[in-house]
């Protein structure tokens, strides 16, 4: 009787750890790796979210007491489309020329031409999901980009404008930058009109100027505003804005799009 | 298990999966499905952008079919703690993905069950970028 006992008392014990570990199994199918929030903003690729600082501190500043925003960031903008990053109820205030083309621009063979899946760079302000870092001295601040090339962005600190002769339109223009404050404030033109701002294929024209406004609250995030004023394809200049996590344990890696990057875009689009 | 190389699908899942990947996943992949695949690998390409790997897939008549996954970078994959020499030709695996849209014989990876049991967060939807609005 008392062996019978035991041995009932076995066999609840395997059926119940038996649900419990199917219920577990279950639970992980259910929370199989979503990719990112869809609402985007401050939500790095799932690649990215692990390395995201857990703790925070004060804002870290350099010698001369600005705030030193050199790190590793995640991306902090959704860029599906950059319509998403602007504040909740606005729209993107394109002339109608610009809502033709990206409406023509919304086919899978016009996604061919997007410059990003055939590597080439992303422009201003478009992001990768992968990191960025910063790297900051006090006449010149450098963000190095992992993707979508490898590519970097310099600014320069020492209290120049833009070069006043023209400029030869380039991918990431030309930037300057100066301090408000604890804000960085940074100052681009002399954009070519080869990028596209986004997934959604919104464009920009050569006119195209866009001011930053960088500020890093605390030890673990860069807050971003980012103001697009291009007269040749929009009405008016309109804000996005974007939330960093900074990344630990980690550094930029090499992401060589090149490499096999034709055959990919065969596949994404055939 | 080892030698039941069935050919395993899992059901056509609807997983709401609202993502697109780094090249543009939605174009190639139904990421409102998904299938459960299991096979030996046949070869391995650690390349940018994407990387692949391939595997024979038996059907209960011992009918192999050749499929191509395809998985995040290898800077996404090494940061989801993934080796080039992690996967190796020979190698029996489960991979969890999205098929192709077209039915080819593809599919986009999310987690892959390694030879060992080990299961590793894998693919494009992975490293999804913020692409969820196009």
């Amino acid at each position: 009787m008392r062996k019978d006992l035991a041995t009932a008392l076995c066999v609840a014990v395997v059926l119940i750890l038996s649900s419990i570990l199917a219920v577990g199994q279950k639970k992980q199918e259910e929370h199989e790796p979503q990719g990112v929030n869809p609402a985007g903003g401050g939500v790095p690729a799932v690649s990215l979210k692990h390395l995201e600082a857990k703790s925070s501190g004060p804002t870290p500043r350099t010698a001369d007491g600005k705030p030193d925003l050199s790190g590793v960031w995640g991306p902090g903008l959704n860029m599906g489309s950059i319509a998403v990053n602007l504040k909740p109820g606005e729209e993107l205030p394109l002339q109608p020329w610009a809502i033709k083309l990206t409406e023509e621009r919304s086919t899978p063979e016009a996604k061919r031409t997007d410059p990003k899946p055939n590597c080439l760079p992303d422009g201003v302000p478009r992001e990768d999901p992968f990191p960025y870092k910063i790297v900051q001295t006090p006449k010149l601040i450098v963000f190095l980009l992992e993707g979508n090339v490898h590519s970097y962005r310099q600014i320069f600190m020492d209290g120049s404008g833009h070069p006043t002769d023209d400029l030869e339109p380039s991918y990431y223009g030309d930037s300057r930058g100066h301090w408000e404050g604890d804000t960085l404030v940074i100052d681009t033109i002399g954009f070519n009109d080869k990028t596209w701002f986004d997934g959604a294929g919104h464009p920009h024209t050569e006119k195209l100027h866009v001011i930053e406004r960088y500020q890093r609250p605390d030890s673990a995030h860069l807050e971003f505003e980012v103001t697009i004023d291009d007269p040749g394809a929009y009405t008016r200049a309109f804000k996005i804005y974007g939330h960093s996590p900074l990344l630990l344990n980690t550094d930029l890696m090499e992401y060589w799009c090149i490499e096999n990057g034709a055959q990919d875009l065969i596949h994404i689009v055939k | 298990m080892g030698t039941k190389l069935g050919f395993l699908v899992a059901g056509l899942v609807i997983a709401a999966l609202p993502v697109l990947a780094h090249h543009a996943f939605g174009f190639q992949y139904d990421a409102s499905k998904s299938m459960t695949l299991h096979g030996v690998v046949t070869k391995v390409e650690w390349t940018n952008p994407h990387a692949h790997f391939y595997v024979d897939v038996r059907d209960e008549n011992g009918n192999a079919t050749n499929w191509n996954m395809e998985l995040a970078s290898p800077n996404a994959l090494r940061r989801l703690g993934w080796t080039r020499d992690i996967i190796k030709v020979g190698d029996e695996v489960s991979v969890f993905g999205a098929p192709a849209k077209d039915g080819a014989k593809m599919a986009n990876a999310r987690t892959v069950t390694l030879a060992d049991g080990r299961k590793m967060v894998a693919g494009l939807a992975a490293e999804s970028e913020k692409e969820s609005g196009q």
